[in-house]
């Protein structure tokens, strides 16, 4: 009882009932989807926005943002692609995808945090860069013809019908979760989102615990580049072009507040599911795929707006308490009458 | 042996001096704090005391000049330092996670144990005797409580100089009575503890020494005995200043035979005060004073339209103006200048003249779909001119004006709609003695031009030189009502703290 409590107040357990309803609804429309094929098939699908929307939770629990991240995406896939291509071992290629994720998110945490630029802009500017540096290096051709053992591994089963990179991934999410909602040093992701200047008073290193959410994000969106990879078998110079909507979607659908500061990683990874449920959903439901970015869009502004306006009215709610408590003090009232 | 004083001492701090751009904050500040005593430091708005400290708590570098904390002298000024050295500052708005509880918001940024954490918390809590519910959330807790909390970080951090900046601005008498016992506790304890107030009767209660910054300087410090209140307050006024007042403040008595209330309020009520009657006539400078959260900006929005009434009525010349929207409260001919006009007042990117003008583009006169540019410029050299307002142009940013100068936009703006109830909330705060004595001059011009004006302030001094009346909130009632003859700072002073003529 206690614990269904617990579990209702969490800012994830509205997500999970979202998740729920609304495969519930797509399931009596067409039992079809809630055959435990396609369920499994659900989570499978979701890894790539997984890792996506738990890296960037990082940083948005910060109270910042990051665009670039799909760019990312691409980057790490690309080099990862070429690399084993050419012959080379599955682990360089690992390496060299979590060292570029690694940078990009030390020059944007550099530009956000020491340089004090707006995120958005400057994660933005440095995503046109990648990008760009994607069709360099790759000289605007796609990357192909990997090796078979990299592209099966994608569909090798670990538990059950989940595949190896899902597992991996939620596994990754779960210990993250727990170091940033249990962990001194993980709490600083929040607490700088919370109240920043607050934060430096009690001697919490704000900007390097920037940079470090930043480094994860791009990290993070490497690992994504890699499932990305092994999933699809080729890597374009477009690759993972506009997922960064998706995954701040799909953080946002997990309870994790755009203002900083509060939600979680797991929440995010159930949004991602969410998120990345909708292109088959519409093709369960009869509808064409190609709404699948409005629908998104679409869901990102409904929710924010929803938050936004439920956050103001409790502001203006617990102001408007403080001040009516104040002139209510049974104490003063006396005071008043006496003088 | 002055070497071995010093190091007793917790702070010493030696000819500091800083200046951001042109704007030299500090001059050169001297001031030492050791262990048991309490540092009043009084200073009003820009006279360098938020920047002092935030020298002292390793946010800012210095310019120029020393810090020692418990006689070693700091080298690097980063916040991390000035905790691990024992020092500890409570702000004046509380800065703690809102989103997390109360005891994440103690505990957070220590290294050891959380169940060593936990029991070092309870037993500080027992010593003190306060009793906070540790698991709420941070923002359902009142300002009061916030300051709690902020001082069990300190007293967690084992601080050993705890600098409280303006703890008693939000406080309820109440609440105002407790911390100082706690501060007495404290101070038995052998703490250290600088005090920063704006109120001088706090000084005589809670400090063992004091100290005046003005401008940058230190004007005066040393053991409270040592000094009374008028010795303050000269520490606090500008050398020339009584030249000024003098010439600035000739009164005119208002005749109020046979005129009527141009303002009445009936038994009004809103969130933050209740049942508050008061009449304001054509010509006469109502002033308003009261503790900070007495209710009297929440009284001037609401009459504003900004805020829902709960009852009571409002009157403009006997016509219902009760609950109406803003934009008609302005139509009807009561304006308000807000106190925070970064916040409230001014559009700083725009123009002098965008702002001046911007409170009645919706009225034809200044053409109908597309703004009548000449007719903007007419008005705003106008009041360019009768406010000596300081622009290079019409067309500079109101941003990049001098507090004074906003201030006299934010005025002209509300003027420019010819109101006939004119409320200014706290309009001298942070602006210098110059622009203070022309700002007096419009208030005075305004009454002049037969305006009524409420005058929000918690300046005792300001209200004693221009009200014709005035009332006094408390807690969010309207405490007492005062004839010009009547208006002595001491009178206001108890009226506000709501003490009786006996006790006092």
């Amino acid at each position: 009882m206690n614990g269904l409590k617990k579990f209702l107040k969490a800012r994830e357990a509205g997500s999970i009932i979202f998740l729920i309803l609304l495969f519930f609804i797509v399931g009596c429309m067409n039992p079809a989807f809630l055959k435990p094929a396609s369920l499994l098939a659900c989570l499978n699908d979701s890894v790539v926005f997984t890792l996506l929307a738990a890296g960037i939770a990082f940083v948005i629990l910060t109270g910042e943002i990051d665009v670039s991240i799909g760019a990312t995406l691409g980057m790490s896939a690309a080099i990862a692609a070429t690399i084993l291509r050419d012959g080379g071992n599955w682990g360089i290629a690992l390496v060299a995808a979590l060292i570029t994720g690694a940078l990009i998110g030390l020059v944007n945490g550099w530009g956000v945090s020491v340089m004090n630029i707006p995120s958005l802009i400057f994660t933005l500017g440095v995503n046109g860069v990648v990008r760009g540096m994607i069709y360099v290096f790759t000289k605007g051709a796609w990357v192909e013809n990997l090796p078979g053992e990299f592209t099966k591994l994608a569909n090798v089963m670990l538990v059950g019908q989940l595949t190896v990179f899902y597992v991996i991934a939620i596994v990754i999410v779960l210990i993250c979760n727990y170091i940033t909602k249990k962990t001194k040093r993980g709490r600083y992701f929040t607490a700088v989102g919370d109240n920043i200047s607050g934060a430096a008073l009690v001697g919490i290193p704000t900007t390097k615990t920037k940079i470090l959410a930043y480094v994860l994000c791009g990290v993070f969106a490497s690992l994504a580049g890699m499932a990305y990879t092994s999933r699809i078998g080729f890597v374009t110079p477009i690759a993972g072009n506009g997922y960064e909507m998706k995954a701040i979607a799909a953080c946002v659908l997990g309870g994790v507040a755009l203002t900083g500061g509060q939600g979680s990683l797991f929440g995010a990874a159930i949004g991602a599911i969410i998120m990345s449920s909708i292109s088959r959903i519409l093709i369960f439901m009869g509808f064409s795929s190609d709404y699948d970015n409005t629908i998104t869009g679409v869901m990102l502004i409904v929710i924010v707006v929803v938050t936004t306006v439920m956050q103001n009215r409790e502001i203006v709610r617990n102001h408007h308490d403080m001040l009516l408590a104040r002139t209510n003090k049974e104490e003063v009232k006396k005071e008043v009458a006496e003088a | 042996m002055s070497q071995k004083a010093e190091s007793e001492k917790l702070l010493v701090v030696k000819d500091i001096k800083k200046q951001f751009g042109l704007n030299v904050v500090l001059k050169g500040i001297d001031l030492s704090v050791a262990s048991g005593e309490v540092l009043a430091l009084v200073g009003g708005n820009g006279a360098g005391k938020s920047t002092l400290m935030k020298i002292i708590m390793g946010i800012y570098q210095p310019d120029y000049g020393e810090v020692y904390i418990g006689g070693d002298r700091i080298t690097s000024f980063k916040p991390i330092v000035s905790l691990e050295k024992g020092i500890y500052m409570v702000p004046q708005e509380p800065m703690l996670f809102p989103n997390m509880t109360v005891e994440e918001n103690i505990l957070i940024g220590f290294k050891e144990s959380h169940a060593s954490l936990d029991e070092r918390l309870r037993k500080i809590m027992a010593d003190i005797g306060w009793n906070l519910d540790l698991t709420r959330k941070a923002l359902s807790l009142t300002i009061a409580e916030q300051q709690i909390v902020e001082l069990l970080r300190g007293l967690m951090r084992n601080a050993r100089l705890l600098i409280l900046d303006e703890p008693t601005s939000s406080l309820t008498f109440d609440e105002v009575l407790s911390l100082f016992k706690v501060i007495k506790g404290l101070k038995e304890k052998g703490i250290g503890i600088i005090y920063i107030t704006h109120r001088l009767s706090e000084v005589f209660v809670i400090g063992t020494h004091v100290a005046i910054m003005r401008d940058g300087h230190i004007t005066l410090q040393g053991p409270i005995a040592d000094f009374n209140r008028d010795m303050l307050v000269k520490g606090l006024l500008p050398d020339n200043m009584q030249d000024i007042e003098k010439e600035d403040v000739a009164y005119e008595k208002v005749d109020y035979e046979g005129k009527k209330p141009v303002l009445t309020l009936d038994h009004f009520s809103g969130y933050g005060f209740k049942d508050v009657s008061f009449d304001v006539y054509p010509g006469e400078i109502l002033g308003l004073a009261g503790l900070v959260g007495a209710g009297r900006t929440e009284l001037a929005t609401t009459i504003f339209g900004r805020e829902k009434p709960l009852g009571g009525k409002v009157f403009l010349n006997g016509q219902d103006v009760t609950g109406l929207s803003t934009r008609k409260i302005i139509d009807a001919g009561i304006n308000y200048v807000p106190e925070d006009r970064h916040l409230n007042g001014l559009f700083g990117m725009d123009s002098v003249a965008a702002n001046t003008t911007s409170s009645f583009l919706h009225n034809r006169a200044m053409g109908n779909a597309f703004l009548d540019r000449k007719k903007e410029y007419e008005i705003t050299e106008k009041y360019i001119k009768d406010f000596r307002t300081k622009v290079t142009g019409q067309d500079q940013e109101a941003g990049s004006l001098s507090g004074g100068n906003q201030q006299k936009i934010v005025i002209s703006r509300c003027l420019a709609t010819n109101p006939k109830v004119v409320i200014l909330d706290e309009p001298t705060r942070g602006i210098d003695a110059a622009a203070r004595g022309d700002v007096y001059s419009i208030i005075l011009e305004l009454k002049k031009q037969g305006v009524a004006i409420i005058l929000i302030s918690s300046d005792m001094e300001e209200i004693v030189e221009l009200s014709d009346r005035a009332v006094v909130m408390y807690q969010g009632y309207k405490k007492d009502e005062f004839k010009k003859e009547e208006i002595t700072q001491p009178a206001l002073m108890n009226a506000s703290f709501n003490i009786t003529e006996k006790e006092a």
